[in-house]
């Protein structure tokens, strides 16, 4: 096998490391021009964007596919590390555009600011970690590739070693990651344990033929666990809302609509089997431990988590008054969602939250640019800071307030097809997950109250005496004065793609929900 | 038909909302022009259709004008942009082009704010002119919570002075039913194996499917729909959110969303669920009779204008599901029948309610005595509403009620006497509310207090019209709706 044929599938990964070690060479060189290095993130961001997309078969780009035919949603031979799968694909294509939009704003800081080229070599090396877990099909390589996400993302909430908030915020997210990293890799012993592998296509192959029923719930559960810490799901969500608020909101942005998606896409790879199996029982022997049939009882437990998620996520952000804390629990509810994909376990629902997990991205991703943007034109954190931005800032406030109906699931947008999908995914599986299509209608329903007050607040409730002119930074030097309205051509640039892909797919969602949903079939079918 | 005529008047409305919103000063002009529009468009259709001569092709069986094009496809979801209009939907289409102009002429004073208020007004029929050609499940429940919303602003921004409460108590119930409404209409493409979510193949597939689940959809479809009609128990947003919301939305809720919950129960559960309907027949009739008395008890004890006309809506819209519970084509011809009175006839009570608000000061009858020399136009608007919900013979409403009465006897034999009775009842408190207010002797009069406006009279004077039109010329209504090829009507 030559080098070329090797290293083809893998070019995504190569211009995102490339891009990194580019960058921080740059930096020891002492280049340090802002606008360089971020115009060399973007660059291997787009390139491993465009390949991606060419492997999943997107015709005016077929030309660049790399990955042959023959390697893409076949049952792999043998106890592979990695395996190429459409809906793989689909997610390492959604961590870029999470990584896209992030690196597009942050064009737009000052040039002579410190730290970009460690912002963006490390969002680079984050990057490529999550990609990785998009690839990954043995349950070591799983946790390695989530690792080198999470270390990248620690150093990132941290970088600007000034603000002791987010210090504190990265202090917190790494310790609470490492014991995330510790029950995750004490759940995979476990099930090495009972399996004599981690390699999650083996396992899939044993089901439940092999005894050591304790070890293998025991080794689920404590997946359960360490993965749960990374997508924030209820009851381990408790260090996101922290984290979040006191990172660098661009970071938020980054962690809320990429990173915590690696514990999503986890919990499709490690979780669709054994739940899959007893949806097929026909086609083979049941994944049982023991007597008992193992997937019931994760489709219960995921179930409930689930709901769970959903509701206090959504209650807790119904009683914030600030706006990060209140997106950030937003963000924790949207998790529960995306939950329901894979305690129903069929490749609609899987479909279903893929899309939500896309439109997450751009919905909850793009309220965290906007948030990071108004902040840099000295409005405050609280809810209330908001009032009469829409009238101030017309755009920009029809901008964020798209993103958050979106967010509340209204008709022709993305949130809303997402939701719709995946909820008639649920009820389309029958049995008690129409119960869950139920609490999640409810739950959107609820969500609806939050989003709508900061609307009320932005458009209806009178601007409040101001002191100084709009981007005064109270006890601070004016900061440099941008285009386009004070936010740089960057930021407006993520934010005008963020509305673009928001009511785009949200008027004909087939655009984007057929290529899902063929990934999904294909993910189901190889059941991995 | 291969001119896209519905999907034009959509376009039109869409355009004149957006027009409406943005036009500021101008707006009730541009508000005007869209409804006269819209009512041509109207007349188009109606034009094109069996009833009339000049009857089309139709593409989905039973439906004379339809569309449809693709819109989501995928293995397990086939969603369509499809839209058409039978005998039934067209008359509730008629209605809201009627009821758009006539809270539009009859709004022309707003001044606060007429771009956003005439946009709602707009939006809000937009809402409805959707549900009533709707025949995608998705398309269906997005101009169903399109509804919700502006109805949710014109309440909390110029309605009365509990209006916050009361915007988002119509908010909270009405937007609860329509998720378990989604959940049933859901359950029903999934349960029934549809092939897509269009109505012909859910219409097609839902008869497979065993009497026991029928009656679950039915049941769950039945809450989601019923809530808007209002029934009791559920009805308790209604009263508030008619005093609290200003005219002309009271003259929307009344006259066109309370329809579409009768519209939607025909439409998706009593054609789609015949053995559920069959089932689920003693609870509808319980409801209907508990609405009925309920609706009418209630009346008798409201000193406000419009919370009479609201309570003595609940009663009629239970007579409605008492007619559609019979389950036999006089009972649908009646249901659809008494749905279009009562849109006409409550919406005039309502603008005759506002009138006097304004004009007295006051809703309150307590207060109210002899007023007819004063306004006598408004009070003989009043006497026309009054006397036409009470059911005279030659008004609009007495061929809806009779021919309900006639099919609950021919279902129900002498249960009949319970609306009936009741009938009877509302019938006396109208009039004795008519004998105080009009004719009693004078009280509670400013002396500043004169005419209405010749505005608020146009919009009055139409429904007043149409009230005595299809008074006289029933037919003109019966010949539609029997055109629709179901529950054995004679069809094309």
């Amino acid at each position: 096998m030559d080098v070329g044929t090797f290293a083809g599938p893998f070019l995504p990964e190569i211009f995102l490391l490339a891009g990194a070690l580019l960058i921080f060479l740059l930096d020891v060189l002492n280049v340090r021009r802002n606008e360089l290095v971020g115009a060399i993130a973007v660059a291997g961001i787009l390139l491993a964007l465009v390949f991606v997309v060419a492997d999943l078969g997107f015709a005016p780009l077929a030309a660049l596919a790399t990955i042959p035919s023959g390697q893409i949603d076949v049952v792999p031979t043998g106890t592979p590390l990695y395996t190429f799968t459409s809906l793989g694909l689909v997610f390492q294509g959604i961590f870029l555009s999470a990584a896209l939009l992030v690196s597009l704003a942050s064009l737009s800081r000052p040039s002579n600011e410190r730290g970009a080229s460690i912002f963006y070599g490390l969002l680079l090396i984050a990057t490529l970690g999550m990609v990785l877990v998009a690839i990954a099909s043995d349950l070591i390589f799983l946790l390695l590739a989530i690792e080198v996400s999470s270390i990248a993302t620690y150093l990132l909430v941290a970088y600007t070693r000034r603000d002791p908030r987010s210090l504190e915020a990265a202090m917190k997210f790494y310790i609470i990651g490492a014991l995330s990293t510790v029950l995750s890799f004490f759940g995979a012993s476990l099930l090495y344990g009972a399996y004599g592998t981690t390699n999650l296509v083996a396992i899939a192959a044993a089901r439940g033929a092999v005894g050591f029923p304790v070890l293998i719930l025991l080794g689920y559960g404590f997946l359960i666990a360490g993965l749960a810490f990374k997508a924030t799901l209820v009851p381990f969500h408790a260090w996101a809302v922290d984290v979040y608020d006191g990172a660098p909101t661009d970071v938020t942005s980054f962690l809320a609509g990429g990173s915590k998606k690696v514990g999503i896409f986890a919990f499709f790879l490690v979780f669709l089997a054994p739940v899959l199996f007893v949806r097929t029982a026909a086609a083979g022997v049941p994944f049982t431990t023991g007597s008992v049939a193992l997937g019931p009882v994760l489709q219960i437990t995921l179930s409930v988590i689930a709901v769970l998620t959903m509701t206090l996520g959504n209650v807790l952000a119904l009683l914030q008054k600030e706006m990060k804390r209140m997106l950030a629990y937003s963000s924790i509810s949207q998790a529960g969602y995306m939950l329901i994909g894979i305690a129903v376990g069929t490749s609609p629902a899987l479909a279903g939250a893929t899309l939500q997990v896309f439109a997450h991205v751009f919905m909850k991703g793009g309220a965290f640019l906007v948030v990071a943007g108004v902040t840099a034109l000295g409005v405050g954190p609280l809810i209330e800071d908001y009032r009469g931005l829409g009238v101030r800032k017309p755009l920009l406030g029809l901008a964020f307030g798209l993103m958050l109906l979106s967010l509340a699931g209204v008709p022709l947008t993305i949130g809303f097809v997402s939701k719709f999908v995946l909820f008639s995914a649920a009820v389309e599986a029958k049995g008690y997950f129409v119960w869950l299509a139920v609490a999640g209608l409810l739950n959107s329903a609820l969500s609806v109250f939050y989003y709508a007050r900061v609307l009320k607040v932005m458009f209806f409730d009178q601007p409040a005496p101001r002191a100084g002119p709009v981007g005064a930074i109270v006890g601070g030097s004016e900061p440099a004065r941008l285009p386009v309205g004070g936010l740089g051509y960057g930021r407006a640039a993520a934010i005008a793609l963020a509305v673009i892909v928001i009511l785009a797919f949200g008027v004909y969602p087939q655009l984007i929900l057929g290529p899902i949903q063929s990934a999904a079939q294909h993910f189901v079918s190889v059941g991995l | 038909m291969s001119f896209p005529l519905i999907s034009l008047v959509l376009a039109t409305l869409l355009a004149g909302t957006v027009a409406t919103f943005a036009a500021g000063r101008f707006a009730r002009w541009v508000a005007l022009g869209t409804s006269i529009a819209f009512l041509a468009e109207v007349a188009l259709l109606l034009l094109a259709f069996p009833g009339w001569p000049g009857y089309s092709s139709a593409a989905i069986p039973g439906f004379a004008e339809s569309e449809t094009y693709a819109w989501i496809r995928l293995s397990w979801m086939h969603i369509d942009y499809a839209v058409g209009v039978d005998g039934i939907s067209l008359v509730f289409i008629l209605l809201t082009a009627i009821l758009q102009i006539a809270t539009v002429v009859y709004s022309w004073g707003e001044e606060q704010r007429p771009g956003a208020y005439f946009g709602l007004v707009l939006l809000t029929c937009l809402g409805c002119f959707g549900v009533f050609v709707a025949l995608d499940v998705l398309l269906f429940f997005l101009f169903w919570e399109a509804v919700l919303v502006p109805m949710f602003f014109l309440i909390g921004f110029w309605g009365g002075p509990n209006r916050r409460y009361a915007a988002l108590k119509f908010f909270v119930y009405t937007h609860v039913a329509s998720i378990v409404m989604l959940v049933g209409l859901l359950a029903l493409v999934f349960y029934s194996g549809a092939s897509s979510f269009d109505f012909s193949s859910i219409y097609a597939a839902a008869r497979g499917l065993g009497p026991v689940t029928q009656t679950f959809l039915f049941l769950a479809l039945f809450f989601g729909f019923g809530v808007k009609f209002p029934i009791v128990p559920f009805h308790t947003w209604l009263p508030d959110a008619h005093v609290e919301a200003p005219t002309g939305g009271s003259v929307l809720l009344a006259g066109l969303l309370l329809k579409l919950g009768g519209y939607g129960l025909i439409r998706w559960a009593v054609e789609v669920l015949p053995s559920g309907l069959h089932t689920a027949q003693p609870i509808l009739y319980f409801v209907a009779f508990l609405s009925i008395i309920w609706g009418s008890v209630l009346s008798l004890s409201q000193r406000d204008l419009k919370r009479l006309v609201a309570y003595s809506s609940i009663n009629h819209m239970g007579i409605v599901l008492l007619a559609i519970a019979l389950d036999s084509s006089l009972g649908l011809l009646a249901a659809v029948l008494l749905m279009f009175a009562h849109g006409i006839v409550s919406g005039l009570l309502f603008m005759t309610a506002g009138s006097v608000h304004h004009t007295y000061g006051t809703r309150d009858i307590a207060s109210l005595g002899g007023i007819t020399p004063r306004t006598p136009a408004l009070s003989t608007m009043i006497m026309v509403g009054s006397l036409a919900s009470l059911g005279l013979p030659a008004l609009i409403s007495f061929p809806a009620e009779f021919t309900a009465l006639l099919a609950t006897w021919n279902g129900l034999a002498y249960w009949v006497f319970i609306p009936l009775g009741i009938l009877v009842v509302t019938a006396g408190f109208y009039i004795w509310m008519m004998q105080r207010v009009l004719f009693g002797p004078p009280k509670g009069i400013p002396l500043e207090a004169h005419e209405v406006p010749w505005y608020e009279g146009v919009g009055m004077g139409l429904l007043v019209v149409l009230t005595v039109l299809f008074g006289i010329l029933p037919s003109l209504l019966v010949n539609v709706i029997v055109s629709s090829p179901v529950k054995g009507f004679p069809g094309t």
